[in-house]
């Protein structure tokens, strides 16, 4: 039986690839677009790169190292060049490639539409929703590590909203959803020759999730009202270095600086932005040295908030995915999980206390 | 495809923009009244800022200081700090800058009108308050008392000094400066601001306040205020924070769920206490 997760794959038409159809829909997407797809780089690490040979394709693989959005917002950017000496600019112009994302997971996809979100509220900026214009994604299923707890925020493996087909690993190949229009038309034009109906007894694997938070998503950012003033924050900051990987590796991490660069020349230069993160100690500060956030433990707290409470506010969404990034990667240990499990014990002694 | 309908936005191009003219106002600021190109008015409100960008040295928020009804040109009071400052220092009229904006919400001055004005600046909390103090001014009718409270550290670091003159020779205009530390010619009022506040009589359900000026002079302020009776919701406050993109993007500015580039930096009081990290 599939499990209550697969549901909503019953309405899509499906189709069985084997191994060698997949080859040659890989080799038919490259005509499509440029394709980027999972590498491996050294023994345990993954990065999204240019395919330019199908056989370097990974197609099982807990996660990357960056996440996806480094091809919407560049780690760095150019805005705009200028000449000091006639006090002119440029601005860069921004192309739209036509990118087709393959074996994206669930949780990378729905980071993505998070910072569609961000990108068009208030301002809508070109720089951003340029680049995401002429995109296709197509999602692949994983199996959970022990850094993995995306279910624990709402996203199921197979969650297929954003993608236009989504790949799921059977015996012998895959099982193809047709998730959308964009999807079909792929499907149409690689040629129904290609094409066979699978049978309809889907036996999906069902995939558990080690890491877990205590509460219900729903419930996180109601227990973030309570939370603010938590000895948790504390305990953290006494272990982090304040390096500010969490923030880089965030899929939905988005805060930026910006800096002119001179040319060599010193009469040219470059205005660039560059990713920025909220666990850096300077970044709160303002000229004359005024830092509002000067200590590890309100930086550590603005970055859960960020992710939990206040960007749900205006999006109704959670800004974590649980992707596992900042867990897996953190040079201290820290388990953004075990962060948000012992806000969640704190807010459960408050209650009874209160109760008492 | 994805279509993302909707109107995409070229954020981060300045307008490059003659300074008309520069004031030295005290050792570390400067006055500047600049141009957008072609007469364009900035089309700003009180208390709302610009990015000032100068090529090489990058981009700084700096708030308003003139009346909107001062158009086509406006002003901006530097205060020599940091990269882009500095730089800044160091033009003079007829040298060209960047301008973007302007930015976020400045004082509603609907919610004034028809009201008693008290503003309380300290510092360089004046430049954006003085774009207010000069807009009642420019429509005295539409307000009944005008109470302006300044305080400054040293007689040698008090700003504008001419306005303040007019100001002081405005009859309806109730005006009160303070330092903290005099020098042997200083004949006024001498101690923080906050000892400005009891010895006013209020009118306090008709009085709503405006107050600007470092961190550190908000809470004893505020106090005094509510000691007043002020109600928060009659209170505005300009909030300091780093606005580096001005749009709502880039993060520096946030002060809990806030992006003060967007919501501020004028908040209510009322509002301000939602915001943990405020003040």
């Amino acid at each position: 039986m599939p499990s209550e997760v697969n549901l909503n794959f019953v309405n899509m038409k499906r189709y069985f690839f084997d191994h060698s159809t997949t080859e040659k829909f890989i080799n038919f997407l490259m005509t499509k677009g440029k394709l980027i797809a999972p590498h491996r780089k050294g023994e345990h690490s993954f990065a999204y790169e240019y395919v330019s040979d199908i056989a370097h394709i990974v197609f099982d693989y807990p996660r990357t190292i960056q996440p996806l959005k480094k091809f919407f917002l560049p780690p760095q950017e150019t805005l705009l060049t200028f000449n000091i000496e006639s006090n002119t600019f440029e601005e860069e112009k921004i192309v739209s490639e036509k990118y087709i994302f393959f074996a994206i997971h669930s949780y990378e996809m729905q980071a993505i539409q998070r910072l569609d979100y961000s990108f068009k509220r208030g301002n809508p900026e070109a720089n951003y929703l340029t680049r995401r214009e002429n995109v296709l994604f197509i999602g692949i299923s994983f199996t959970p590590d022990e850094w993995h707890f995306s279910k624990s925020v709402g996203i199921e493996i197979e969650k297929t909203d954003g993608f236009c087909l989504f790949f799921e690993p059977v015996e012998n190949g895959y099982l193809v959803f047709e998730v959308n229009q964009d999807g079909r038309e792929l499907l149409s034009q690689f040629g129904s020759g290609f094409l066979v109906d699978a049978p309809l007894d889907l036996e999906i694997i069902e995939k558990n999730f080690r890491e877990k938070i205590k509460y219900h998503f729903n419930r996180i950012p109601q227990i973030f009202e309570y939370v603010y003033d938590s000895k948790v924050w504390q305990e953290v900051a006494q272990r982090c270095v304040g390096c500010g990987t969490c923030n880089l590796l965030c899929p939905t991490c988005y805060c930026f600086d910006v800096r002119d660069e001179m040319e060599l020349n010193m009469e040219e230069g470059k205005r660039q932005r560059f990713w920025d993160g909220c666990m850096l100690n300077t970044f709160a500060e303002v000229a004359g040295g005024e830092n509002f956030r000067d200590s590890l433990d309100s930086r550590t707290r603005h970055r859960l908030y960020r992710k939990f409470k206040y960007s749900t506010k205006f999006s109704g969404e959670l800004y974590c995915v649980g992707c596992g990034r900042c867990s897996c990667y953190c040079p201290a240990d820290i388990s953004i999980i075990e962060i948000v499990n012992n806000l969640i014990n704190d807010y459960d002694q408050g209650q009874s206390k209160q109760t008492m | 495809m994805e279509t993302l309908t909707i109107e995409k936005k070229k954020l981060y191009n300045p307008i490059i923009s003659d300074i008309k003219r520069v004031e030295q106002l005290t050792s570390l600021e400067k006055r500047f009244e600049i141009a957008l190109p072609d007469n364009q008015i900035l089309g700003h409100m009180p208390g709302q800022f610009v990015e000032v960008s100068i090529f090489g040295f990058g981009e700084a928020p700096i708030s308003i200081c003139s009346s909107p009804t001062k158009a086509p040109t406006f002003e901006l009071t530097v205060r020599n700090v940091g990269r882009v400052t500095n730089k800044m220092h160091a033009l003079s009229k007829g040298n060209r800058i960047g301008i973007r904006g302007p930015f976020g919400k400045g004082f509603d001055v609907a919610l004034f009108q028809g009201r008693d004005v008290l503003f309380v600046a300290g510092g360089i909390g004046l430049a954006p308050l003085k774009s207010f103090i000069d807009y009642t001014l420019a429509k005295r009718k539409d307000y009944r008392r005008i109470i302006i409270l300044y305080g400054s550290k040293h007689p040698s670091e008090i700003l504008f000094k001419k306005d303040i003159e007019l100001w002081q020779g405005i009859k309806d205009v109730e005006f009160h400066i303070t330092v903290d530390r005099p020098d042997e010619k200083w004949k006024g009022n001498v101690g923080v601001i906050t000892t400005l506040i009891p010895p006013l009589k209020l009118d306090v359900e008709n009085t709503t306040a405006a107050v600007v000026g470092p961190p550190v002079m908000y809470k004893f302020v505020i106090m005094a205020l509510k000691s007043k009776r002020i109600p928060d919701e009659n209170l505005y406050l300009s909030l300091e924070r780093r606005m580096k993109c001005g749009v709502g993007k880039c993060g520096h500015c946030q002060i809990n769920e806030s992006y003060v580039c967007q919501d501020g930096p004028v908040y209510s009081y009322a509002r301000i206490k939602e915001l943990q990290e405020a003040i």
